[in-house]
């Protein structure tokens, strides 16, 4: 199992990578000036995360802070908070091992994640991105009183678009891969989840 | 992008085979409480080894799939069989048994419980 966690995940990074390698030599000479909204900003966001077993979903609120490090890249600081249902799911089965089979909008997380925002070439007013990263998350069943420390990949995109001068709304998803371990005895278990949300995000100077 | 999706896929299919087999907090799981069951928990004995979480019932139509309403401690679901092997899946003590229904206690049944 852990092999194939490695391996999915290690695919995964690697095709994404060379996606945001693509597409940023494709868009070379059209890339975005980012002076609309500074070098740095602050931004905040609101939408569903979808998990199962024993990766959380539900309501997903995010805070971001956004930093220029280059033409293109941005670090993308993000501290998320996942609200979900709290019904009891794990049992024993007949083998005594314990198992959840949490619903897709399950569960609670605190999270907090370092990620680099790749920016490509605006489309009319359009300005979309790319983003990966890794974070550090504390989950949590209530219902089943079980609770873990996660290591999520991120990999998405997104748009965002200027409505008003130092302040833009920005929609993204993204998925996530990675590793949790927890206790009842459950031990190390895989995390696949996706997020979608919508926000604003505001210049800071 | 479609090596992403790929490689989404199988971690979905690696990670998905892990469900418990045929048995649920609703009816099949260990148990010693009810706390460990979505309704009820007939405690490990001799009628129910290593114990059997269950729902109430007064009607076959109150229970799950395969399962039945047999007339034990005032109406549970348990499992239907043929034969003692369809029992197996429960644990080595459970036999294949005949019960009385619940809603008509001159029906006959099949279903497994403990030796």
């Amino acid at each position: 199992m852990r092999r194939r966690l490695v391996t999915a995940l290690a695919l995964a990074v690697t095709a994404a990578s060379a996606q945001a390698e693509t597409s940023s030599l494709v868009s070379g000479p059209e890339a975005p000036d980012q002076d609309e909204i500074g070098d740095q900003a602050i931004g905040a966001d609101l939408g569903v995360a979808g998990g199962g077993r024993v990766t959380p979903g539900g309501l997903r609120i995010a805070g971001h802070y956004l930093y220029q490090m280059s033409r293109q890249d941005w670090f993308d600081g993000t501290a998320s908070f996942t609200y979900g249902g709290g019904d009891a799911r794990c049992f024993r089965d007949r083998m005594d091992t314990f198992l959840c089979d949490h619903g897709f909008t399950d569960g609670g997380s605190v999270e907090i994640s370092a990620n680099v925002r790749r920016v490509f070439a605006p489309r009319g007013s359009f300005h979309p991105f790319a983003r990966a990263g890794i974070g550090v998350a504390l989950v949590r069943f209530s219902g089943d009183d079980v609770s873990g420390l996660a290591f999520p990949l991120h990999a998405g995109g997104g748009i965002r678009a200027r409505v008003a001068p130092g302040f833009a709304v920005v929609a993204q998803a993204d998925v996530q891969l990675g590793l949790g371990l927890f206790g009842r005895g459950l031990g190390a278990e895989p995390q696949l989840g996706m997020t979608v949300t919508a926000g604003a995000e505001f210049r800071l100077r | 992008m479609r090596t992403v999706v790929t490689a989404i896929v199988l971690f979905a299919a690696s990670s998905g085979g892990c469900s418990g087999g045929d048995v649920s907090r609703e009816v099949g799981a260990r148990c010693d409480t009810a706390r460990d069951c979505d309704d009820r928990c007939l405690p490990p004995s001799n009628d129910f080894p290593d114990g059997l979480c269950t729902l109430d019932c007064q009607s076959n139509g109150e229970c799950p799939d395969d399962t039945r309403c047999v007339d034990k401690e005032s109406g549970v679901c348990l499992f239907t069989c043929n034969f003692t092997t369809d029992c197996s899946f429960l644990g080595p003590l459970w036999k294949c048994k005949e019960q009385n229904e619940r809603q008509d206690q001159n029906v006959k049944v099949m279903a497994c419980v403990g030796d």
